[in-house]
Formats: structure tokens, sequence, C-alpha cells
């Protein structure tokens, strides 16, 4: 039969979100792939040169709209690294909380996207349903459910509200509980597991030359996580452990170890965030006034020429990266030059050659179970 | 309770790091340094400052003999102002990470307290100084990290560094058709809003202009 090439996106239920892909087939069977890529680039490296540090911030919680509060952790790193800034440990530790419940809403989404790709649309609204829970709780700190704003060069914007330590506990705790539950219906589910088993293998080594990290790489069997390998915030003082699932193959990771090890986090996620509540400095009871020393240290405004600031951060798709160039006196309070490194920017050209020799059927499955964000991709 | 990289690890490996670099390219033009980031960790990291002619020896050496298997990302900048010998430069970011393939149903869980030597996670930021002109070009590591491959097919479509070398090179962010020679990252293109005391001008803006206009900041 005649190969062709077809074209799938940018409208397409596959693509989670704006891009195309290229697909040549053979009959029913995938021989060579092309990602494009850059449907919504905003500039916003760009925008960011013409804008204060402080004013970057709601920028960086646009460029992925399903873990908002990771990315704007992500280039307060940057930042503080660049202007040598200070931070309260008790910020740290509520940084570190919202970092974590973002990352239980966050791969929430991507499973409630993921159900209906492999024809299960239950799973849909059962996770927008917990998902809701963590967008109440991420409101209760940065005022508005998806774009939060919420970290500050030195510290947070404001303190944990009253009760709202008692409110995590009560839905994480109940979100474990629930996570028993998806696990009954997907994991004995023998569609769930036909369309995931032995479809879309990937080596952890040959991913790491390409790119790829987070999750995508741990579910191929190697524990490696920014979070204990470069350590940022207060990690090294928490419970927990970094999810890394047992591949079955030697031709690495299928699409049911990118499933597996993605459960597995949103557990330790729960695990992390309620023995940093246990431990943060100042009582998790106590709110403490905007500006208050316990949650925000005043930052220099200025970097000198010259100086740079590197973060290595551990977001939800793997690591994100932001490099900062501060200008000097000509440049005022603004930056010289932003640089933002987003994982699935090289993810999903990776993933676009691995799905050769795979079925047209199997597409989705595959390039849902590596959680593609096209707002981070294209910036 | 997993352990983290304690900062005797890192120091101990950062060093490692430059002394084999300045064993094997001393006296090459090639200067290397540790840093420190100035967050509260204070965690070092290997700064290579690397003329272009050295480039893929400098690399091919990271990537086989100092294990460093993750290019991270590829960066850009324009300096029209700068002095002649740094109109642009090119900051590359690596990491080394202690990765392999896993045999089925094996997996590593790193006991961080005993890893040593190449096994320590490091950060590597390499920078390739270019002087004044139109035509930026540094050697292209395309060949030598496939992870290389789409940060400089990014590096050129929004800033313009060429990549000598590079197979299939075109643009990912920026429409296809876009005029050749358009690189929005460039300084010349300017946005509005792009001099920090033109907002308060605007007659949209702040309609005010800060007490200390005019002085220097």
């Amino acid at each position: 039969m005649a190969q062709m090439w077809i074209t799938m996106g940018p409208q397409h239920p596959m693509t989670h979100g704006l891009w195309t892909l290229r697909v040549k087939v053979d009959g029913e069977t995938v021989v060579d792939t092309e990602a494009e890529l850059g449907y919504i680039h905003r500039g916003v490296e760009k925008i960011c040169e013409a804008r204060d540090f402080t004013q970057i911030t709601p920028y960086c919680d646009r460029l992925c709209y399903v873990s908002a509060m990771t990315w704007a952790n992500s280039y307060i790193y940057a930042a503080e690294d660049l202007l040598e800034a200070d931070v309260p440990e008790r910020a740290e530790y509520i940084r570190l909380i919202s970092a974590e419940i973002q990352r239980l809403a966050s791969h929430l989404m991507w499973l409630g996207a993921f159900g209906p790709d492999i024809g299960n649309l239950t799973l849909m609204t059962w996770c927008m349903r917990d998902r809701e829970m963590f967008l109440d709780l991420l409101q209760e700190l940065g005022g508005s459910r998806m774009h939060y704003n919420y970290p500050r060069i030195g510290g947070v914007k404001r303190d944990m509200p009253i009760g709202f330590a008692d409110r995590v506990i009560a839905k994480t705790k109940l979100f474990e509980k629930r996570l028993d539950e998806y696990e009954m219906m997907l994991d004995e589910s023998t569609i769930w597991l036909v369309r995931l088993q032995g479809v879309g293998y990937a080596t952890a080594e040959s991913m790491v030359d390409a790119g790829v990290s987070g999750p995508n790489v741990r579910a191929a069997g190697v524990n490696y996580d920014v979070r204990w390998a470069h350590p940022y915030s207060v990690y090294d003082e928490i419970d927990w452990e970094p999810s890394v699932e047992k591949p079955t193959s030697v031709k690495g990771a299928d699409c049911y170890d990118r499933y597996r090890v993605r459960m597995e986090e949103m557990r330790q996620s729960c695990r992390m965030v309620l023995d940093a509540l246990n431990k943060i400095p100042g009582g998790k009871n106590t709110n403490y006034a905007n500006g208050d020393e316990m949650i925000f240290t005043k930052a220099p405004t200025r970097a000198p020429e010259g100086a740079t600031g590197f973060s290595n951060y551990e977001c939800t798709r793997g690591a994100s990266q932001f490099y900062v160039q501060g200008g000097g006196e000509s440049r005022g309070k603004n930056p010289y030059r932003v640089s933002i490194r987003s994982p699935m920017f090289l993810t999903i050209p990776y993933v676009a050659k691995t799905m050769i020799g795979y079925k047209i059927a199997d597409i989705p499955a595959i390039m849902g179970s590596f959680d593609p964000c096209i707002g981070e991709t294209d910036r | 309770m997993v352990g983290s990289i304690t900062p005797e690890q890192n120091a101990s490996a950062a060093e490692a790091c430059l002394a084999a670099i300045n064993d094997r390219f001393g006296g090459s033009g090639i200067e290397s340094s540790i840093q420190n980031h100035s967050n509260d960790k204070k965690y070092a990291f290997v700064r290579i400052v690397c003329p272009p002619q050295h480039w893929i020896a400098l690399a091919k050496w990271m990537k086989y003999d100092l294990s460093v298997n993750y290019c991270s990302m590829v960066t850009g900048t324009h300096f029209p102002d700068g002095s002649p010998e740094r109109g642009w430069e090119v900051a590359y970011h690596f990491l080394r990470q202690p990765i392999q393939d896993q045999k089925p149903n094996t997996c590593t869980v790193h006991d961080v307290e005993k890893l040593s030597g190449m096994d320590i996670p490091m950060e590597f930021e390499v920078f390739m100084p270019l002087p004044q002109g139109d035509s930026p070009t540094v050697p292209s590591i395309q060949s030598i990290w496939v992870g290389a491959d789409w940060n400089e097919k990014e590096t050129w479509d929004l800033v313009g560094i060429k990549f000598e070398g590079h197979v299939n090179m075109h643009r990912v962010l920026n429409p296809n058709d876009s005029p050749e020679g358009f690189h929005p990252l460039q300084k010349q293109h300017k946005l509005r809003y792009h001099d920090h005391n033109e907002m308060y001008d605007d007659p949209q803006g702040f309609m005010r202009k800060p007490a200390d206009e005019g002085r220097i900041k």
C-alpha cells in the first residue's frame, strides 16, 4: 500500500493544545512523524525584558495554566539567585506546600484528560471533581482559581489563611482514599490495560539524551529528581521518597509505567504536604501579617550588569529552568534577558519519534501519557 | 526519607570536574571556575568560558569523559552595546545525571549518601562570547546531544545565532514564513515600554513620573 502523510492537529483531541503532528503512515502503521510547534507563541521572553523583576511573575503563571504555581516558583528561584535575596524558612515551607498542591491539581488534570484519550470518560468527571478541591485551596492562597501570582522575590504574598491547614489536611486525607478508588477503577479495567501496556516504549538513556525529564524518566526505572539532586527549597527536611516505576521490558517504560509513576507521585505529594504542615516554623495555624519577616524579606530590585541567575526546578512535567541576566543601570529594574526552558519543548519532538512503529490508534495513548502542555512549550 | 546531595558531595564533585577540565584543556583558552548559587543552599556549579573554535572538542570530552549526559538549555543573548569581542553570547546549561537503562523489573533508587565521583549530579554552564557582527556563528552540537537539536533550532529562530553543521534547521516558534533575518529577541526590535521609564511618558500609562526621573538609578 502507498504511504501517505496525515496531519493530526492543530485541532485534534490528541494534541491537548495547539500543535500539529504530521504522521506518515503505511496502512495503519506509523512510519515517520514530524512535530510542528509555535501556534501559541506569545513572546514571553521578549515581554519579560520590558518588565520589572516583580512584574514578570504573572507572565510565568501563564506559561502553563495547569501548573501556574510551580512555574511562578521556578522563576522566583532564578530571580532570587540573581538578586541575592534571602528567603525566610516559613516562606519556603509555604512555597513547598503550594507547589505540591499544584502538582496534585496538575496530575489530576493530566489524568482527567488522559482518560478520554483511552475511552474512559468517567475518569474525567472524577478527576475534575477532585481537582476542584485543590484549586479551592490554591485560591485561598493566591486569590484566583488558576493564575495565582503568589510567590514573591524574597517570600510569599501573604501567609496561609486561618483554617487553611485544617482544610488541606482534610482534603489530602480524603484524596488519598480517592486515589485507591481510581486504582480500583483503572488497574482492573481490561480496556485500560490493553490500551496502555506494551505501547510507547522509551528507554531511560534515550530520554535523557533527548532532554526528557521528570516523571517520564522516573517511569523508566531511574530515580532522578531535581528535588534531591539539585536541592532547592526545604525538600531535604521533609519526609518523602521519589516515585520510581519498575519497567517491564528492556525497551524501557511503556504508557502504563508513566501512568503508574504519576499516581505514586500524587501519593508522595500528599505525604509531603501533610509532613510540611507539621514541620512548618511558626506553626500551621498562625497567620502572620503581609510583609512580616516570617514570610517576606525585602529583596534588592536592581541587578548589576553581567550578573546571572539560574534555577532548576522540578515542575509537574519535568525540570523547568530559568536563566536570567541582569542589565545594570541602563536597564533599571528590568532584566537584560530572560530565557525559559520548558521540559515539554524537548519532550514533544522526542515523543513524536517514539510513535514510529505503532498503530495510528496508539498515538493518543502515547502522546497523552507524556502529559503534554502547549502553553509552556510555545511560551 | 530520601537524602539530598550534601554540600560536601556537591563541592567535591565541582572541584573534581574543575581539576579534570584544567588538566585536559589548561592553557588552550578555555577558562573554568567554580561558582556558587546565591540562594540559601549556596550550591556550587562549574562555569566554563570557551572560545568557539574549541567548542566541539570540549563538548565531546564533556559528554564522553565527564558523563555530562543532559543538554538542558541553550540561550543566545545580543549585546549591541557590548565590547567588540562580545557582541553576542551563547550560554549552554548542562546537567550530569546518574542515569542508565534498567533491566526489566528493576529500578535504581539512589542511596544519595553513597553517590560519589561521576555519579554526583552536577550543573555546568558554558559561555561562548562572540564578536560583534551580523552573523554570529558557533559550531553545532546537535550530533553530540540529541537534546541540543531543538534547543539550537529555538536559539536560531529567536536570537539569530547560526549553528554551523546543524542539519534540518527551521523555524520552530515563529511562523514558517517569517522574513529571512527576522529574529525577535535581537535588541533592535523593541517592545513598547522597552525602556523602563517609557511607561511613565505614555498617555495610557500611569500619567506620572517617578521622583528620581533623570537621575542614575
